[in-house]
């Protein structure tokens, strides 16, 4: 006779299934990128207590369904070494996940492989995962390479969009203007010709890249300095799903850490113990007690690059169904 | 450092304006220098940029080029030539070189300001008509308020053959219509063997010339050119004029048909 | 002469010629690539040895030392016209084999095909080459082919071996700077053997240039000009006027690079240009490279050093070219 804590089994990443009987275990995977030797280590797990299927999960996790409750000890210690070499942080080693609230941060691939991602994606991300997790709060961090955002991060709670402040050497440029098209055609026209030379305008620059990509002589080039949009609280779900909206344009690494770390304090402060599972979702806290609050909480501490354009304020828009 | 540099252009006097058109005008400038007919010069306008443009006339410490206004920097030559001085560098090219024609029957056939590089060979030859066995010009333009070098007809007229014809006709034009290819098969040609084509003008009407010429029994080798590309320097360096191992600044722009018929750009 | 010296004395040696030179290099420019996260190599200045990228073949060559990529040829004022200044000091630079061939190609055209280009002779005349070896070849050279591949008209070659630093000099001013050290046999390292090879047809009808050979090129082709302006071959340029928005009375001439590839390059008043298709475009920068130019000079013009094979973004590949052209030359004279 099976006698459990769903509330316990849940934190442990393990989930209460339509199957009488059945969980299922949910391995995160940082950055969504793994070496291809944790494969067999997943197969072996799906095989040996699942029912011999994966399924991937939205946010870059695999969840492996079909496991019985009584193996899930079994099941942690073959999670160890995926744990252990993902670099995931973990309170009790050998028992498997400390938390599953905070999900699996997840990114697009990045500049590990993409032409028009502006930063390494999955650095940043597993950056994050460390900082944030293990943590009950469900918080959703994505990371996107550009503006092309492929993997959603407007969907996101906290979505973070790369961005490089194109720099221009005036005695390389041919006045080819294959940088002047392609800001026209594929992005946002801040590229104008004055004298045979470019003129950016740096108001309507988004940091895309694309003249950088496409300039033959190298009079075009990245800065030194990764610069980033942060968009937030966007959501799906019954009520008001909404896309995340930009609160900083030009912001950098350290800022987006710690506005994020500080948003746990302020839902630990904020959130409405008496809701179903005591689960309330950041972006509703917002709407419940203000985005003066919740910024006053966000920036804490927090130091701006010079460039950092701050766009609070910020406002939602989406359907509301209640 | 000695090396003189041809970059640098000189101040040249403008000795008269000719207005053809309102868009066309004769700059008569003070040159010393040997030129050609054919050839070229820069004219080189601080701040605007340069452009090449054809010897249309030589005279005494003189010569004429003869400028449409197309673009910025033959519009700022319009504009403000009242300067009474332009810059030029030049003159640049091979040219045509009469002495291949003298004594010989030739057709002169020139499409708009194409004119140009052959006025020289024209005025030559209305000079000295004793040296042809023959001349004839025949002289196109799009419509007759096209038409350039008015007063040169009428001179070239008393004793070359001239047929000027428009491509398209106006109300109160009396003069003749039709392509210059038209003209072609009727010209008298007595020794076809020896006889000397020369063709300037859009490269779709010299093509149809050639044509012709070739149909009517012309030799290719007695078939001359002259070619326009677009140029940025005139003396071999910037690519532009090139065409397979010709360089148009340098070896053209005139050319005997039996190289440029194998000119592809 | 040969020497032998270590590298502490070699950038010594650097310091006391920075007096009165510029050294060029080929230079990694990190994060200065087209992608994130990657470096670009290209020429720069350079004061110590370790700032020489000498295990990989530079993006872009030499040339822009001799030919900037935007050269001011005259400053403007209401009155006067002024020829821009030469730089104060000599220059040094740093290439390899198949660009030292390649500096005799824009010598022929900017000191022999017209007149006597006095832009580029300035710099020229004052320029000192310090050849690199190549102990082995880069993916996609092809300087054997070309004939290249070795190199005997240096200033002076420079080797850096883990400890030491080898020199072979034939420029007094190295051998009197060099007067104590060590003499020692150099001979430069050189290729014999590249991964790509071409054969370049003696003459090329002009079948070829009607070739449906090129109508490929037409659609692949997105005429960005890299695989010119990484040439240490490709010589064009176009002349910009202009003057300083300010005042309008001051400004200048310039011509800066320019590449056959490129759209606007036959463009002429009025509209038309003489060379719109794409294909036709690789096919007039393939002949200039195997065939015009040696019509008119005796010589490739290409070295094949490989560079427009390294950057075409669209997998453009100028050595396999070169070999379907061969291989429809034999088909044709079969
Ligand atoms: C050998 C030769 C002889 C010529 N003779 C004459 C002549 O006698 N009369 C006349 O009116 N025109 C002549 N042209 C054409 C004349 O050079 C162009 O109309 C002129 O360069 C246009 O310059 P723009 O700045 O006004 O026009 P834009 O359209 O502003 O041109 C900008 C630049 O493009 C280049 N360019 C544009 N068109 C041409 C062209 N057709 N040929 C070469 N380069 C070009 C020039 O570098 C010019 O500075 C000749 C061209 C050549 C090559
Ligand atoms: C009891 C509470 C919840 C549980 C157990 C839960 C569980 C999950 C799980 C297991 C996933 C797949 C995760 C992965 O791929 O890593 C997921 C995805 C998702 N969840 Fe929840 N969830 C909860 C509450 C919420 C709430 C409150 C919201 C929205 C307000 C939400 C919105 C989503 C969305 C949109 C996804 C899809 C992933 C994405 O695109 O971001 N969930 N959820
Ligand atoms: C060269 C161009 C591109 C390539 C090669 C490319 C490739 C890919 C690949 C391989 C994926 C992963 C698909 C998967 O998860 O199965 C993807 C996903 C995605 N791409 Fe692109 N992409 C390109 C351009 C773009 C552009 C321009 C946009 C948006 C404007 C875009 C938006 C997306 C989105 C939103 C996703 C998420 C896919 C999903 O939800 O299924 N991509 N892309
Ligand atoms: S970064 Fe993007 S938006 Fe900015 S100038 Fe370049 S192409 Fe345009
Ligand atoms: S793409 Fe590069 S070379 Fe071309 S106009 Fe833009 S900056 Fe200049
Ligand atoms: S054509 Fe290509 S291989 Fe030949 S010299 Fe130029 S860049 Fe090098
Ligand atoms: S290949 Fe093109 S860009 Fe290079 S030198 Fe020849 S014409 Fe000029
Ligand atoms: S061949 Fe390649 S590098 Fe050269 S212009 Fe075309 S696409 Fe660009
Ligand atoms: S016009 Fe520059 S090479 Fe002929």
């Amino acid at each position: 006779m099976l006698d459990l804590n769903t509330k316990k089994i849940k934190k442990n990443a393990y989930r209460i299934t339509k199957v009488r009987g059945e969980t299922a275990s949910r391995i995160r995977i940082p950055g969504g990128l793994l070496t291809a030797d944790l494969l067999p280590k997943i197969q072996e797990i799906a095989e040996t207590y699942g029912n011999g299927r994966i399924h991937l999960t939205t946010r870059q996790g695999f969840e492996i369904p079909g496991i019985r409750y009584e193996d899930m000890d079994a099941v942690n210690t073959l999670l160890q070494p995926i744990i252990d070499q993902l670099e995931i942080n973990q309170v009790i080693p050998g028992k498997g996940y400390t938390a599953s609230g905070t999900r699996n941060v997840s990114a697009c691939i990045g500049s590990n492989t993409c032409p028009f991602a502006n930063y390494n994606t999955t650095d940043f991300a597993k950056k994050m995962e460390k900082e944030i997790f293990p943590n009950d709060l469900h918080f959703k961090v994505a990371f996107t390479g550009c503006a092309n955002d492929c993997i959603k991060t407007r969907m996101h709670d906290f979505g973070i969009i790369g961005m490089t402040e194109p720099q221009y050497d005036k005695d390389r440029c041919v006045n080819c203007q294959a940088c002047v098209k392609a800001c026209k055609q594929k992005s946002v026209d801040a590229l104008s010709v004055e004298n045979y030379k470019i003129v950016r305008d740096a108001a309507k620059c988004v940091g895309c890249g694309e003249c950088v990509i496409n300039c033959p002589t190298r009079a075009w080039t990245r800065s030194t300095k990764k610069y980033y949009r942060l968009v937030i609280m966007g959501r799906t779900g019954k009520r008001n799903p909404r896309l995340a909206e930009d609160y900083l344009v030009w912001t950098d690494e350290a800022a987006i850490i710690k506005i994020v770390k500080n948003t746990y304090k302020f839902v630990k402060e904020y959130i409405d113990t008496t809701a179903p599972g005591g689960k309330e979702h950041i972006g509703y806290i917002i709407d419940r007690v203000g985005f003066k609050e919740f910024e006053k909480w966000a920036l804490d501490g927090v130091e701006f690059d010079e460039k950092t354009i701050v766009k609070g304020p910020v406002y939602w828009s989406g359907p509301h169904y209640d | 450092m000695t090396t003189t540099n041809p970059y640098t252009p000189f101040l040249s006097e403008i000795k008269a304006v000719i207005k053809h058109t309102d868009i066309e005008y004769t700059f008569r400038m003070t040159f010393s220098g040997d030129a050609k007919p054919g050839q070229f010069f820069e004219v080189s306008l601080p701040k605007f940029g340069e452009a090449p443009i054809s010897i249309s006339g030589i005279g005494e410490n003189t010569v004429d080029l003869t400028i449409r206004r197309v673009g910025k920097v033959t519009a700022e030559i319009f504009e403000n030539y009242v300067g009474d001085s332009l810059f030029l560098r030049g003159p640049y090219g091979n040219g045509f070189s009469i002495d291949n024609y003298i004594d010989k029957e030739i057709i002169l056939i020139a499409g708009g300001t194409g004119l140009s590089p052959v006025k020289g060979i024209t005025d030559y030859f209305s000079a000295h008509p004793k040296k042809t066995k023959g001349f004839t010009l025949i002289a196109g333009f799009k419509s007759p308020n096209d038409v350039l070098f008015k007063a040169d007809f009428e001179k070239w007229k008393k004793n070359l053959n001239v047929i000027l014809t428009v491509d398209t006709p106006i109300d109160g034009y009396c003069g003749k219509s039709g392509m210059v290819t038209e003209y072609i098969p009727s010209i008298p040609v007595k020794n076809i063997d020896d006889a000397i084509g020369i063709v300037v003008g859009p490269p779709m009407m010299m093509k149809c010339t050639i044509d012709e010429l070739l149909k009517k029994g012309f030799k290719e080798a007695n078939i001359w050119i002259s070619q326009e590309r677009k140029m940025c320097c005139g003396i071999g360096k910037c690519g532009h004029c090139k065409i397979d191992d010709t360089y148009i600044c340098l070896d053209g722009p005139v050319f005997n048909y039996t190289k440029g018929k194998f000119l592809k750009d | 002469m040969g020497y032998q010296i270590n590298k502490t004395k070699m950038n010594t040696l650097f310091t006391d010629l920075l007096e009165n030179y510029t050294i060029y290099a080929p230079k990694r420019f990190v994060g200065g690539g087209t992608f994130a996260d990657t470096d670009c190599i290209r020429y720069g200045e350079i004061s110590t040895l370790e700032e020489i990228e000498f295990s990989e073949k530079s993006d872009y060559s030499f040339k822009e030392v001799l030919l900037p990529i935007s050269e001011t040829l005259f400053y403007f004022t209401e009155a006067v016209m002024k020829e821009s200044d030469p730089p104060l000091k000599e220059a040094i630079v740093f290439l390899r084999s198949c660009d030292l061939h390649s500096l005799n190609r824009l010598d022929t055209i900017y000191l022999k095909n017209g007149p006597v280009d006095p832009y580029y002779k300035r710099l020229r005349d004052h320029t000192h080459f310090i050849l690199m070896g190549c102990e082995n070849t880069f993916e996609n050279c092809f300087c054997v082919s070309m004939g290249t591949n070795q190199s005997t008209n240096y200033d002076a070659y420079i080797k850096v071996t883990a400890e030491e630093v080898l020199i072979d000099s034939h420029w007094n001013l190295l051998d009197q700077a060099l007067a104590n050290a060590q003499p020692f046999t150099v001979v430069p390292d050189s290729v014999s053997i590249n991964n790509i090879s071409v054969e370049i047809p003696e003459s090329i009808p002009q079948s070829v240039f009607d070739s449906t050979l090129w109508d490929d090129y037409t659609a692949r082709c997105i005429a960005c000009g890299r695989c010119t302006f990484v040439c240490p071959t490709c010589t064009c340029f176009t002349m910009q006027d202009l003057f300083y928005s300010d005042n309008g009375k001051a400004g200048e001439r310039r011509r800066v690079w320019a590449s056959c590839q490129v759209d606007g390059y036959t463009d002429v008043a009025g509209g038309h240009a003489f060379r719109e298709n794409k294909g036709q475009r690789m096919r007039f920068k393939v002949m200039h490279k195997i065939s015009d130019y040696k019509k008119r000079f005796d010589n490739q013009m290409c070295t094949g050093c490989g560079r427009c094979d390294d950057i075409c973004p669209e997998y453009i590949s100028f050595s396999n070219c070169i070999n379907k052209v061969n291989a429809l030359v034999k088909e044709e004279n079969r």
